[in-house]
């Protein structure tokens, strides 16, 4: 018993990821939703544990991280609003993503930054998603070439991602306006 | 070409196209347009003004709306129900959807719930609830594509988690999910200058209460459809080809008339 389910396991991790797109760099992502911005500047957020139980309230989701990648785009000193990334995974898809906020904390736009699809259960082992860390588009690790094909299937909900955007929202308003 | 992605219509929208970033995003500005009139759970939608509508209620819509629901109407008729927008109340109780009000609605599957005055307005008939899930990311796609090649695009590709078009004078390949282990990939078939859109329900399958669901109703009598194949349409619209996969999948019938009327053809795997 045991070796049946290590088996299948085992070769789930040798595999490629059956789909993988690489859309957007971060520096692509920051161009397209700040097109003025002529300086982004890291300022990452770590939320206290009241921080992280006011999240949950205004979200009605576990803030689930305390640590959250955010830029801010300034033009000169204004600043014209923040970038937060963060990563979700779905039933059996990881997605990188990019959330642009307003100085208000208003959702400006939502951006895939890479999408990659696996054959089955090896998506929640972290060594899976450690062979993605740092790929982007300008250090070529996920270009598949020109040739990608799109899928055609019964729609797969995008839930996790949807939640993952609303707990950015709700940390926006807490954390980052004024 | 470029390629981009944004959540919208409760999946993931990829746009690729020959021209600039200013083209991709009036292709997702039309894709939020349709998401902002057609979402069953926004209540400021169409489709919630519809469903809290009293009977005999007077409706004028976004003319968007308004070309969605004509369309439904259509394949209704042509289809003897099969295709039927009103089977709402349905997926609410089957927990699908979330309740857009506190009265039950009850599913007649038999009863007109609109008719067009002369002057463009909606009459609502009967009280009901109707959800456009089913062919509102199609009509998203056919517009998406129409903004990419209004900026100039001279091929791309628009595809509303799974429902597809493609333009221009190249082949695009395009895979489809194996219906048993959906996370594999059948070989890639061709597509040029046309919409194909799946529909199979190993994604929406589950029991409730002791019985299996999923999100697919059959119109004529409100069931969930169970069937483990996957039903693909090639049409020459992205909205033909989502709602006509509804018809293929409940008929079994991969001839059904719907398909010649509308210019598609349909493969089961």
């Amino acid at each position: 018993m045991r070796y049946r389910l290590c088996l299948p396991l085992a070769a789930g991790l040798a595999c490629l990821p059956a789909y993988a797109v690489q859309y957007l760099s971060v520096e692509q992502v920051q161009k397209l939703a700040y097109p003025d911005a002529t300086a982004y500047r890291a300022q990452d957020v770590a939320l206290s544990l009241a921080q992280m139980q006011q999240v949950e309230k205004l979200a009605g989701l576990p803030a689930r991280s305390v640590n959250w990648r955010v830029f801010g785009a300034y033009n000169g000193d204004k600043l014209l609003g923040y970038l937060v990334l963060d990563d979700v995974i779905g039933k059996f898809e990881l997605i990188s993503y990019a959330v642009a906020l307003n100085p208000d904390a208003s959702i400006r736009q939502v951006e895939i930054l890479a999408y990659r699809e696996s054959h089955g259960s090896e998506i929640r082992l972290p060594a899976w998603r450690r062979q993605f860390a740092g790929k982007s588009a300008s250090t070529g690790g996920l270009t598949l070439g020109g040739g990608i094909a799109n899928i055609s299937g019964a729609t797969l909900s995008a839930s996790h991602l949807t939640d993952g955007v609303r707990r950015i929202a709700a940390i926006a308003q807490l954390v980052l306006k004024p | 070409m470029i390629r981009r992605a944004q959540p919208w219509l409760g999946t993931i929208v990829d746009i690729t196209a020959d021209c600039d970033q200013a083209g991709l995003n009036a292709a997702f500005a039309q894709i939020a347009q349709v998401h902002r009139l057609m979402s069953f759970h926004d209540p400021a939608s169409d489709i919630a003004r519809f469903n809290q509508a009293a009977t005999g209620a007077r409706l004028v819509l976004n003319a968007h709306t308004m070309q969605v629901l004509q369309l439904a109407e259509q394949l209704r008729l042509a289809t003897d129900g099969i295709f039927n927008i009103g089977c709402a109340p349905r997926l609410v109780e089957n927990g699908l959807l979330p309740a857009p009000a506190a009265d039950a609605v009850l599913y007649q599957p038999a009863q007109a719930l609109m008719q067009w005055a002369a002057d463009g307005a909606l009459f609502k008939l009967a009280s009901g609830w109707i959800d456009v899930g089913g062919i509102a990311k199609g009509y998203a796609v056919d517009l998406a594509v129409e903004a990419l090649q209004q900026a100039g695009a001279q091929a791309g590709c628009v595809n509303a988690g799974g429902d597809l078009r493609v333009f221009g004078q190249r082949d695009w390949p395009v895979s489809l999910r194996h219906p048993q282990q959906p996370q594999r990939l059948l070989p890639a078939v061709p597509l040029r200058d046309e919409a194909m859109a799946t529909s199979a329900t190993y994604f929406s399958r589950r029991e409730q209460y002791g019985r299996s669901i999923s999100a697919l109703l059959d119109g004529r009598d409100g069931h969930s459809i169970l069937g483990t194949s996957s039903i693909s349409i090639r049409a020459p619209r992205c909205v033909l080809a989502d709602a006509l996969t509804k018809v293929v999948m409940a008929s079994a019938d991969p001839h059904h008339p719907a398909l010649q009327r509308w210019q598609a053809t349909a493969l089961i795997i």
